[in-house]
């Protein structure tokens, strides 16, 4: 059956992480993704690969950029010469979707601005993404994802209990942009469809990202009470918690939401007498005397390996779940089950595990069809095939540096 | 012009986050999004924070935010005449969303098989910690145990404490939106098509390929560095305290110069230990402590300022005070403000993306079981019907 986005064409100007995770998940249910980087405007993840420059086509064998850009083509072109930017919006008159990261005013100077993209193709979907939005005092500010968590509020209620602010373990703001990508599409299109005009979306990251904090905002502005991180405690429930295992840094997570659950974890420790011990019989008190309690589940917990509490526990009904390393999600029996992972083949890096599509449509399903592509390598199927060029005018664009093989590597270094 | 979900019908037997969250984007972009609360109401209305502190089940924050501009129908689907209706419910919607166990979902009657027999063209959205299938899927979960199987947990804290996860409810909300992301594929699929389909997500499968470049060096590089690093990625790369709060840092290697120019330090440009992103890797510990020292004398919104007028990524840390005065947010209209007859009135998000001014509706969450009569009749359930389900007129 076909993908839900099979006979899209998107065109990808998005670089780093946060846009090409989101037209990645566009590939992977369907579109044909065409990814444009300029010969000396690439994409900087090719050069984060830790691939010696020695090596051939080290840009083509970074690992994080072939993970964010599986089931993309790829075309070379400068948008900053006239006859890149004519050349971007044929393609785009030709294209259903054009999504981009840059900071708010780079397209407009461009002479890509929605205005001008929409005057050769009146149905365009045209997503911007970036940090701040494309509107507002702040919209020329350059911001990363670790940015992008702190301006959304998120990094003020994380952190230990009773600690400082924490950012999160990597850059949160990057992919939580990217999941709304295939919503922004989908809605994008559905307005064309109804409408026959195209639409302009700006999804400014840093507020898609508070609405992950929404809760903390609407007790604020009722309340005006600063609320300070609470580390892995929970508001009511308790123990809530996470809790060394066996092995070097090794834990496992506990979280009790009533008291059936917590006379299994009594039980699963073989400390019945807890659940009728008056520090601990009802919520309230365990949330009072929480520290002592989780001092006493430890001394369990330490004797396990962390998966092994996890089926025990969750044997007795407990909610567990233990603290995975990443070589850890890649060996996960669920994941493994689940289908999590699949092999490709990539012409120059070669065979390596990547990540299947997230999302189980089983009539639909998304595929992990192509390894990410190499610098250029579509060249000849967008330039001839798709705009239609003839040799001469294709020999031009490398003539004058429209269009390359190679990215030029002195950009990045 | 119509808002971009105007005329899709969601049916929300959401508990808690996940599929509220999701139910909530429906909502707010123009779907009539129903929400089957079972008696007693959606357990988020037990929860804190609440306005005054005083518990009540209308006025949790938690609830109030991620229910807006949805009807409620209290229904227990614990009774046969509860599934019976919901059934007639289900004959009429384009999306249901939910988020229990397999077991227990089925148990209320969210079986897609029964589902797709009274509505082909219907999209079933389940989000669960692990998914339909495999050997956890009736394991139980929460937010906390879904960061910690998801990966996300064990990257997150300092290197001498436990792992620790991040604020509020970020694995549920990352379900939510992941299920809004699904099933708008599905339902463009479905009206294609004429046929709809049961959508599976599982929050541990859509984190994996989000551990930034970890999956991806381990998996091809062999590398795995095995340690969480707290604020201090790294000197280019971190939250530093300041006078009066905390400030931000991202610098990639194009933005070293705009950095050492905002942060007052044109020296450093000159300075060959600093010359290249290897070097400057390489003397990770004498530029963190200067980076260190700078934000130690700096004001928050000063340091961002400059920020802003060099191109530098500084930025700082955003309370939720910060955020109601930002004067970003108050230009671009994000901050909503709400009347909701029991709770008053407070600042809500807005969109997470905009479509234009007219794209996205602001409605106060539902009282409990506000709209079962109106909704039952609607659905074509009669007068003695809606008495089974739904007890006496009120």
């Amino acid at each position: 059956m076909k993908a839900p986005l099979a006979g899209i064409r998107v065109v990808d100007l998005t670089m780093v992480w946060a846009g090409p995770f989101g037209t990645r998940l566009l590939g992977d249910y369907g579109a044909e993704v065409i990814k444009v980087e300029g010969p000396g405007q690439w994409d900087l993840l090719r050069g984060l690969g830790g691939i010696p420059r020695t090596v051939d086509r080290w840009y083509n064998r970074a690992a994080y950029f072939n993970h964010n850009n599986r089931n993309k083509y790829s075309a070379a072109i400068d948008l900053r010469q006239e006859a890149g930017r004519d050349l971007l919006l044929q393609l785009l008159a030709k294209s259903d979707v054009l999504v981009e990261n840059y900071r708010a005013n780079v397209m407009d100077n461009l002479g890509l601005s929605f205005e001008e993209v929409r005057a050769v193709n009146p149905r365009i979907v045209y997503v911007s993404m970036p940090g701040h939005g494309k509107t507002g005092p702040e919209a020329h500010y350059v911001t990363y994802g670790t940015n992008v968590e702190q301006l959304a509020g998120l990094v003020s209620v994380s952190g230990y209990e009773g600690g400082e602010p924490l950012k999160t373990g990597f850059s949160y703001g990057d992919p939580t942009a990217g999941l709304a990508v295939p919503a922004a599409v989908a809605l994008g299109l559905r307005q064309r469809n109804r409408t026959g005009e195209g639409v302009h979306i700006d999804l400014a990251q840093r507020e898609n990202l508070t609405g992950f904090v929404g809760e903390y905002l609407v007790d604020y502005s009722m309340n005006r009470e600063l609320r300070a991180p609470a580390g892995n405690t929970h508001l009511h429930f308790a123990p809530h918690g996470v809790y060394r295992s066996g092995g070097e840094d090794r834990w496992v997570t506990i979280a009790c939401e009533n008291d059936e659950q917590f006379g299994g974890l009594c039980r699963a420790m073989q400390r019945e007498e807890l659940a009728e011990d008056e520090r601990f019989a009802t919520m309230a008190e365990r949330k009072a005397n929480e520290q002592e309690l989780n001092a006493i589940i430890e001394e369990w917990t330490a004797t396990w390996g962390h998966y092994e509490a996890m089926h025990i526990l969750q044997r007795h009904g407990v909610p567990a779940g233990a603290v995975l390393t990443i070589p850890e999600v890649m060996s996960d029996p669920q994941l493994r089950a689940r289908g999590a992972w699949s092999e490709q083949v990539h012409p120059d890096a070669g065979a390596w595990e990547v990540e299947t599509p997230p999302w189980n449509l089983p009539r639909t399903p998304g595929h992990a069809r192509i390894p990410a592509p190499g610098f250029a390598e579509h060249n000849s199927y967008v330039f001839r095939d798709l705009l239609g060029l003839d040799e001469e005018a294709i020999a031009r664009l490398y003539a004058d540096g429209v269009t390359a093989d190679e990215p030029n590597v002195r950009s990045h270094t | 012009m119509p808002l971009p979900l105007e005329g899709i019908r969601v049916l929300e037997v959401g508990t808690f986050v996940s599929a509220p969250y999701c139910g909530r984007l429906f909502a707010g972009y123009g779907a009539e999004v129903i929400k089957v609360e079972p008696p007693g109401g959606d357990i988020a209305r037990a929860h804190g924070p609440f306005k005054d502190r005083v518990p009540d089940p209308e006025t949790s924050a938690l609830f109030l935010y991620l229910n807006t501009s949805k009807r409620s129908v209290e229904l227990d689907l614990g009774s046969q005449a509860g599934r019976d209706a919901f059934l007639r419910l289900a004959a009429d919607a384009d999306v249901i969303i939910e988020n229990y166990r397999p077991s227990d979902a089925r148990a209320l009657g969210l079986d897609y098989e029964r589902l797709r027999a009274v509505n082909p063209r219907l999209v079933l959205v389940s989000i669960t910690a692990y998914g339909q299938e495999g050997p956890y899927a009736e394991y139980r979960s929460n937010n906390l145990i879904a960061f910690a199987m998801g990966g996300q947990m064990f990257l997150t804290g300092d290197p001498d404490k436990p792992p620790v996860k991040n604020g509020g409810y970020q694995a549920d909300y990352q379900g939510g939106l992941n299920a809004f992301s699904a099933a708008n594929l599905a339902l463009l699929a479905a009206e294609r098509d004429g046929e709809g389909q049961h959508v599976d997500i599982s929050v541990q499968h859509c984190m994996a390929p989000i551990l930034e470049a970890g999956v991806p060096f381990y998996s091809y590089n062999g590398l795995w560095l095995g340690q969480r690093r707290g604020n201090l990625m790294s000197s280019f790369m971190g939250v530093y305290p300041c006078l009066d709060g905390q400030v931000g840092v991202h610098v990639m290697a194009r933005n070293w110069p705009p950095f050492a120019e905002a942060t007052g330090h044109p020296e450093w440009l000159e300075d060959e230990r600093f010359a290249t992103a290897e070097s400057r890797r390489e003397h990770d510990d004498v530029l963190m402590a200067e980076v260190i020292a700078w934000a130690a004398g700096m004001r928050k919104k000063e340091a961002y300022a400059l920020g802003g007028e060099f191109r530098a990524p500084i930025t700082f840390i955003h309370t939720m005070e910060d955020l109601l005065e930002s004067p970003q947010l108050e230009a671009r209209g994000f901050l909503r403000r709400i009347e909701h007859p029991v709770a008053g009135e407070a600042s809500y998000p807005g969109p997470p993306w905009w479509m234009g001014p007219d794209a996205w509706r602001d409605g106060p969450a539902p009282l409990l079981g506000a709209d079962t009569r109106a909704v039952l009749a609607e659905a074509g359930l009669s007068e003695s019907e809606i008495a089974t389900v739904a007890g006496a007129p009120a």
